[in-house]
């Protein structure tokens, strides 16, 4: 289990959730991305996509205007 | 909406998406969280300001002072409801999330309500209905139009209010995109008059009460819309039983 960071920080909606997808793609079941972003648009479906995809999502606000949102991978 | 409607298909306990112990297991970064500033204070300033701004324009023009608060309300409720015209239209393609578009279509009809009251009640008084200017002819200018701006907000990032709205929440990027977005509008309005004489005036203006009736108009309208919306709902759930 491993645990890998993505830093999309300064990057629009829907980059952050393409490069995220992508990233996902690559990882094993168990394993655990975190997703830094600064745009409250991705703070939103970047989540509802990895929810509806069925994988473990919290989003954790690190700072003003500043998130990690943390999946964890489960299939 | 969205954030904690998650824990039908998590098994992680407790999870609320604003910031709660981290039930997922991390070994790094939670030591890095950086100490948050108060707010309070500068957003009352921010408050008072906009307060007394509106008084200050409320003397030079009573339409400026309205502008004024109808803007700042319009900015606070998309800021505070991340709501995005952007995604409503890019998510059912790109997430199969379709609560955007559907929060979208239900603001369409309560519009479509709000404004045929207002005009339907300057009709049957006997007054000029208002905001007739704003009903142009329909033409291949609109389908092109349409799409160039709906390309130009995806690669942006935000269209024209959400770009602003991003602007004023202080996403740096997007500063760019509001320059190149002036810059556009300046040069749509330089050659608005060449497709205005050439391409929209060719068009056909519809006003739907004067084909249907008013509340055959109404009707349709609705109709249409609440058609949007059952597709867009069994589009999201098609979507997301697929990804299971």
């Amino acid at each position: 289990m491993k645990e890998v960071e993505l830093d999309c920080l300064g990057e629009a909606c829907p980059v952050p959730l393409v490069k995220a997808q992508k990233k996902l793609a690559e990882l094993e079941i168990g394993d655990i991305l975190i997703v830094q972003i600064d745009h409250s648009c991705a703070m939103k479906n970047l989540p509802e996509w990895a929810r509806t995809d069925g994988h473990n999502v919290e989003v954790e606000e690190v700072g003003d205007g500043e998130w990690d949102v943390i999946i964890e991978k489960v299939k | 909406m969205g954030d904690e409607k998650n824990t039908t298909n998590t098994s992680v306990s407790g999870t609320t998406a604003s910031g709660s112990i981290s039930g997922i297991r991390r070994s790094s970064r939670t030591a890095s969280r950086k100490p948050k500033k108060d707010q309070i204070l500068p957003g009352l300033g921010i408050l008072v300001l906009i307060v007394i701004s509106g008084f200050a324009l409320s003397f030079i023009s009573k339409t400026l002072a309205f502008f004024w608060i109808t803007g700042n309300v319009f900015g606070f409720v998309l800021q505070k409801t991340r709501f995005c015209f952007t995604a409503s239209m890019r998510d059912p393609y790109l997430t199969g999330g379709t609560n955007l578009t559907k929060s979208v279509l239900a603001a369409l009809a309560i519009t479509t309500l709000g404004f045929t009251a207002i005009k339907y009640g300057a009709f049957i008084n006997g007054m000029p209905i208002p905001g007739q200017g704003f009903v142009v002819p329909v033409s291949l200018a609109t389908v092109l139009g349409g799409l160039i701006f709906g390309i130009g907000m995806v690669i942006a990032g935000g269209c024209a209010s959400g770009t602003l709205m991003r602007v004023g929440e202080g996403f740096a990027m997007q500063i760019l995109s509001l320059v190149f977005f002036v810059a556009g509008s300046l040069w749509a309005a330089h050659d608005y008059g060449w497709w205005q004489l050439n391409v929209i005036m060719k068009g056909k203006a519809v006003f739907l009460p004067d084909v249907f009736g008013w509340f055959g108009a109404v009707t349709i309208q609705l109709l249409i819309i609440a058609f949007l919306w059952i597709a867009a709902d069994k589009w999201g759930k098609r979507k997301a039983e697929q990804s299971h």
